[in-house]
């Protein structure tokens, strides 16, 4: 038990280094990507330049520069910003993470519930109208790229039929703190949430009901059949039990890249500023400190949740117990 | 298929009665079934009527729409219903603010679905960038596969040390900024072209998103087969195979390879879907095909662009998307059940 | 040279401070009762550090010019009466001494920081010491005519300019500078010369708060969430052209909207403006159902394609020509929004600069204005130049405006013959990108705003052989062109500014003239700046040097 955990965490730190020296190699590597020019301010005389290329410490080596940054961000945490200078990065991360957990877990709940939903009904209505409809509808979810249906639902939310009743509860954009204001704060998060679970809600639930049917073919559904047990007992009981297996794994990934900023492009669309919409800031303007909190904040969620995912595994399809994989 | 089908005689003159069962073999019991799918028939047509469109777009562009996709018209005009209009109006009213592409025409001719920012045949636009979409995410599909494939069977299957080196390869994997990579790599490639043995990337290839789309995606289809992989692992016949000393490499070809196939066409057509999505991020982000060129994800981004004026400029590629990747998926369903032995077994004791 | 003879510039704007002071009782009437009130303002960022002294963004200067001031100001008015330089901490604009080597300001009494302490001669004397310490952007461009510049800029740390001389007692601050330089009286108005308190730290103050002098002073500071001006309770008012009061008692500046939710925002009374300029898909429904809310004001800027004069295939004068009369300057503007957005354009000065004459070489009957593209003559210089078939690369910003332009240039070069292909970055790094000699850019999209109303800062800035350093990422001349001659004449129009301002206007006319003639960058068009209100919100004014004054706005 303690060896696992030992070799869980083990693994979590080789993957955040070395995501984090990949980062770094890759910045530098990027021509255009040398910050000195940007921070000096424009039209600025080599002289400047050179102060503060060596203000920045910009001018020495590689692995100096490296350990640093990592320094400053793990150790004393005073990363600072070369974008917004005097901005520390780390408490900028922790304020922003809120926001996207707001996003991330309404959405999940969203999704989860859907997505099983869709799955069970279309599974138990097998081949009928409504199967056919609800693996359409959710293909449709699947296929909307979600930032163009977060900028159409704005279209529609705030401007065209802002003002009908409709919609005219939908409060400005931008995020509103669940502490203060917690109305606002759900009314805000409406819309992102149902556009975020749309496209997932399709996917799982095709996937929930593609391995659900194959699940009915099994020889253990065959006896539960033929011991006479009704076919939504056993779609709920047995086959819905192994046939999770795909659907946590799944879920533990997107909820592990969400969770660490994956949904960029629904927060710049929706005006939130959570861990996303940093990462997508600091990719465009390449502000390396940044780019490391937020990659370093990301990996962590993603290798966590790989190590949730793999004990529930275990749980739920009890042959994989005991192989200590 | 009946059962006269698969029982076949050979009309031999000492034996006329003997009936021999020569089984025609698991791909192509499979071909037959899905041939006798009409739904799926009828979703592979939609593709080929997609992929047509994509054959035809130069014939479409010259004898149809008149004009170059590719080159800016700004200053161009169009008679609509005898009336001479530019294809980029200015507005007249008020402060004569902003400029509108012209809306669509729904007649067979120039601008059926009106034009872009630059005054270029959305509909000309649209079949070509089929092309590129589903040639990007076509490829991209099937790297992701083969990848995910070996990765899933080689961890699964030899366990122990390589799984777990594996498993640290795909976490690096799924948590790595792609896009910074993506942004980087295009950077680097404006002033040098990247050469792979015989491939050549430079900054307008196709291959770049094609390769990132394809490898960014591996994790997700690893992981569900390499648990397939062991679970087979654990199975019976593979114990038993085992057991038998037959060498690995067999194993893994006669055994685990047709079943982690199985699982590979049920992910094709969601990983195309999700491929698709990501190609048009990466081109929202400027990141994928480069202009003058066009694929779906290139026309989204032009058309959110005009999302307030001309709507279905965003739309049109959208809806494109969208049949495409029911169409596929139908088709995929249809592969699957035609290939899935138990399903035939099931259909067969229905009747 | 005469020390006595004023330029007439300092007398009109002495003039016209007196005058705008002169009207106002009528104005203070008014006034009351709109004072009061929170303005919300919205930006899709922020732009960097909040240290007057750094920042160098049209976005933070627009807020500075309501918080920090500096010997003198921008006269805060409507248009181009923004342009006149009035005094703000010192007395009176100093006449020019020595040649115009010696200017002495003399300190204003009773002005106070929001932090209590008196303004004293220590404060400005600190303020210029620390422009060289902390190395600002324009320490080695617009101050380094200071005597001891050249000290500060090679050990910038604790260092003191020998040429700035406080004297505690007189009240009194004197200036010597290197050579007479006609355009230092707008340095000091810039914010880079705001004057700040003495005990400021020596080096980027980033998201911290320095103690201001003007009407507001900032309470808060996030640079992703929002930036909040609350009153100055230590100010008051000592001259309205400078410094007047402002009306509302807040200003909320939020940031993380993109440009359509702006809008939107501002449409729905969420805000009351949006500094970011309005998506092109919004402008139709601005210009009809909001046109009284919008506001277009001309800018001394233009959109502008550098070609790399050093390079192939533009290091040929053919083949700049070719592109030259192929841009049909008028569509690029469509692009831009339509031709109600600004005025097409050839030259490199914009209209409104001083030394500004209408010349347009690269359209169909050539003259003062233009009409429309010449192909034919591209197509001649493209076959004299023997340049087809090169390839050529077109860096752009990842915008809509700056894709749509580049995009439409890639259908001109390929009618001319060249093999195209386009490249879009992010605008941060495309700016540094399109600099450096080493990325080998060959023609690129960008835009360019004053500094300070003078043509030296377009013509010597963009295209002197000064503003050229080779793989350096801050090269502004982006051409990389370098004229002896053309050199030498722009050095001699700052010279004769000083003493003749009507002459140096007609040298630096016939420099532009030369310039475009050799054609180092395409010219598209002088942008116009586009304001969208909220219905609320009255009292606009647009001051032509740091664009609309937000303490002016009435809000109630």
């Amino acid at each position: 038990m303690i060896s696992t955990i030992i070799r869980r965490l083990a693994h979590m730190i080789l993957v955040m280094f070395g995501i984090s020296m990949i980062v770094f190699l890759i910045f530098f590597a990027t021509p255009g990507a040398d910050p000195a020019a940007r921070i000096a301010g424009r039209n600025a005389s080599p002289e400047t330049l050179e102060q503060v290329r060596a203000s920045f410490g910009l001018d020495q080596p590689l692995p100096v520069q490296y350990g640093l940054m990592m320094h400053r961000l793990f150790v004393t945490r005073s990363l600072t910003s070369f974008v917004n200078r005097g901005m520390a990065v780390v408490p900028a991360v922790m304020e922003a993470a809120p926001v996207t957990l707001s996003l991330v877990f309404g959405a999940a709940i969203l999704w989860v519930a859907g997505g099983i939903a869709i799955g069970i009904t279309a599974a138990a209505c097998r081949n009928t109208l409504i199967d056919r409809l609800l693996m359409i509808l959710g293909l449709i979810g699947v296929s909307m790229p979600v930032f163009w249906l977060g900028e159409v639902m704005n279209l529609i939310t705030q401007s065209r039929l802002h003002d009908t009743w409709l919609f005219a509860w939908v409060p400005a954009l931008g995020y509103k703190s669940l502490s203060a204001q917690p109305w606002e704060w759900f009314k805000t998060m409406v819309i992102p949430w149902i556009t975020l679970a749309v496209m997932y809600a399709g996917l799982y639930g095709r996937v929930l009901r593609a391995n659900l049917v194959e699940a009915g073919q099994e020889d253990f559904i065959r006896t539960a059949r033929a011991k006479g047990l009704s076919e939504t007992r056993i779609l709920l009981r047995h086959a819905l039990r192994t046939s999770l297996i795909s659907f946590v794994t799944m879920f533990g990934l997107d909820f592990g890249a969400l969770v660490g900023g994956g949904a960029l492009l629904t927060e710049v669309v929706f005006g939130l500023q959570g861990v996303g919409k940093l990462t997508y800031d600091a990719l465009q303007s390449l502000d390396l400190p940044m780019i490391m909190a937020t990659v370093i904040y990301a990996s962590f969620f993603v290798v966590v949740s790989n190590a949730v995912v793999d004990i529930l595994y275990a749980f739920i399809d009890p042959r994989v117990r005991g192989t200590g994989a | 298929m009946s059962h006269a089908d698969i029982l076949e005689t050979t009309a031999g003159p000492a034996d006329a009665a003997l009936p021999v069962i020569r089984a025609r073999g698991y791909w192509r019991t499979g071909l037959q079934q899905l041939l006798r799918d009409r739904v799926a028939m009828g979703a592979f047509l939609v593709l080929l009527l997609i992929v047509l469109g994509c054959v035809l777009a130069p014939v479409y562009a010259s004898r149809v729409s008149g004009t170059n996709p590719f080159v800016s018209n700004l200053d161009g005009t169009i008679t609509v219903g005898g009336q001479e209009q530019p294809v980029l109006e200015p507005s007249t009213e008020g402060l004569g603010l902003g400029v509108t592409p012209i809306g669509p025409t729904w007649q067979f001719g120039p601008y059926l679905l009106g034009a872009d920012s630059q005054g270029r045949d959305v509909a000309a636009r649209l079949l070509y960038g089929g092309c590129n979409s589903l040639l990007i995410a076509g490829s991209a599909t099937l790297i992701c596969l083969v990848l995910a494939g070996i990765v899933g069977i080689v961890g699964g299957f030899f366990g122990g040390f390589v799984d777990r080196v594996i498993a640290l390869l795909l976490d690096v994997l799924w948590a790595f900024p792609i896009y910074l990579l993506a942004i980087s790599l295009s950077i680097v490639l404006i002033s040098k072209a990247i050469t792979i043995g015989p491939i050549s990337i430079s900054a307008g290839s196709l291959w770049l998103p094609t390769v990132i789309i394809g490898v960014v995606y591996v994790p997700y289809v690893a992981r569900p087969v390499r648990g397939r992989v062991l679970n087979l692992r654990r199975s019976e016949f593979v114990l038993a195979a085992v057991g038998l000393g037959i060498p690995s490499g067999r194993i893994l070809w006669r055994d685990i390879l047709p079943n982690v196939l199985s699982t590979l066409v049920v992910f094709a057509p969601l990983m195309l879907a999700l491929n698709m999505m990501t190609e048009a991020a990466l081109s929202f982000l400027s990141i994928g095909v480069q202009s003058p060129a066009a694929s779906w994800g290139t026309i989204i981004l032009d058309g959110v662009t005009l999302l307030y004026t001309r709507p279905l400029v965003a739309i049109a590629p959208g809806l494109a998307i969208v049949v495409t990747v029911l169409a596929l998926n139908i088709l995929g369903d249809g592969v699957r059940d035609a290939l899935d032995p138990r399903s035939k077994v099931r259909i067969r004791n229905k009747k | 040279m005469s020390s006595r003879r004023r330029p007439l510039r300092h007398v009109v704007a002495l003039a016209a401070a007196l005058a705008v002071c002169a009207a106002p009782a009528a104005r203070a009437e008014q006034a009351k009762e709109h004072v009061g009130g929170t303005l919300r303002m919205v930006a899709r960022s922020a732009a960097g550090t909040i240290d007057p002294q750094i920042n160098y963004t049209i976005q933070f200067w627009q807020v500075f010019q309501i918080l920090y001031d500096g010997l003198l100001a921008f006269q805060k008015a409507n248009g181009t009466a923004g342009f006149t330089v009035v005094p703000d901490l010192a007395e009176a604009v100093p006449a020019p001494q020595d040649g115009g080597k010696t200017y002495v300001f003399k300190l204003r009494k009773g002005v106070k920081f929001s932090n209590g302490n008196d303004v004293t001669v220590d404060d400005v004397v600190h303020s210029y010491n620390r422009i060289f310490r902390i190395s600002g952007p324009t320490a080695g461009s617009f101050y380094n005519n200071i005597v001891g510049a050249d000290v500060c800029l090679k050990t910038p740390a604790n260092c003191t300019l020998s040429g700035v001389a406080g004297d505690a007692a007189a009240g009194t601050v004197t200036f010597h500078l290197v050579d007479s330089d006609s355009e230092f009286l707008y340095k000091i108005a810039v914010p880079h010369a705001a004057i700040l308190p003495a005990e400021t730290p020596d080096k980027d103050v980033g998201t911290v708060s320095i103690p201001t002098t003007g009407p507001y002073t900032i309470a808060d500071f996030d640079p992703n969430k929002s930036m909040k001006l609350t009153r100055n309770p230590n100010f008051k008012q000592w001259s309205q052209a400078a410094q007047p009061a402002g009306y509302p008692d807040e200003i909320d500046y939020d940031f993380g909207l993109t440009d359509e939710a702006e809008v939107t925002a501002v449409e729905n009374g969420q805000a009351d403006w949006m500094f970011d300029q309005p998506p092109s898909d919004r402008l139709n429904e601005l210009g009809t159902k909001y046109s009284e809310l919008v506001h277009l004001n001309p800018l001394l800027a233009f959109w502008y394609m550098p070609m790399n004069t050093n390079a192939k295939p533009f290091n040929n004068l053919d083949a700049r020509l070719a592109v030259s009369y192929a841009i049909d300057r008028t569509a690029a503007l469509k692009l831009f929004g339509g031709v109600s957005l600004g005025a097409p354009s050839c030259q490199m000065l914009p209209p409104g600069m001083p030394g500004y004459a209408a010349y347009c070489p690269y359209t169909k009957n050539p003259g003062a204005k233009f009409s429309a593209p010449d192909m034919d003559k591209a197509l001649e210089h493209m076959k004299k130049s023997g340049m087809a078939g090169e390839p050529v690369t077109i860096i752009h910003e990842d915008t809509t405006v700056s894709r749509a332009i580049a995009t439409y240039t890639q259908s001109v070069l390929e009618k001319l013959g060249f093999k195209t292909s386009m490249k879009a970055l992010s605008p941060d790094i495309e700016f540094t990108y399109i600099q450096n000699t080493k990325n080998n850019v060959q023609i690129s999209v960008s835009q360019w705003y004053q500094d300070y109303p003078a043509a030296s800062d377009f013509l010597n800035v963009l295209f002197g052989c000064g503003s050229f350093h080779a793989g350096s990422d801050s090269s502004i001349n982006i051409a990389g062109f370098c004229d002896k001659k053309i050199d030498a004449d722009m050095q001699a129009a700052m010279a004769t500014a000083i003493t003749d301002p009507a002459k140096a206007n007609t040298q630096w006319a016939a420099i532009d003239k030369e310039v475009t003639d050799q054609a180092p960058a395409v010219s598209l068009f002088n942008p116009k700046h586009v304001d969208f209100v909220s219905s609320r919100l009255g009292n606009f004014m647009f001051n032509a040097q740091f664009y609309w004054i937000p303490s002016q706005a009435w809000v109630k």
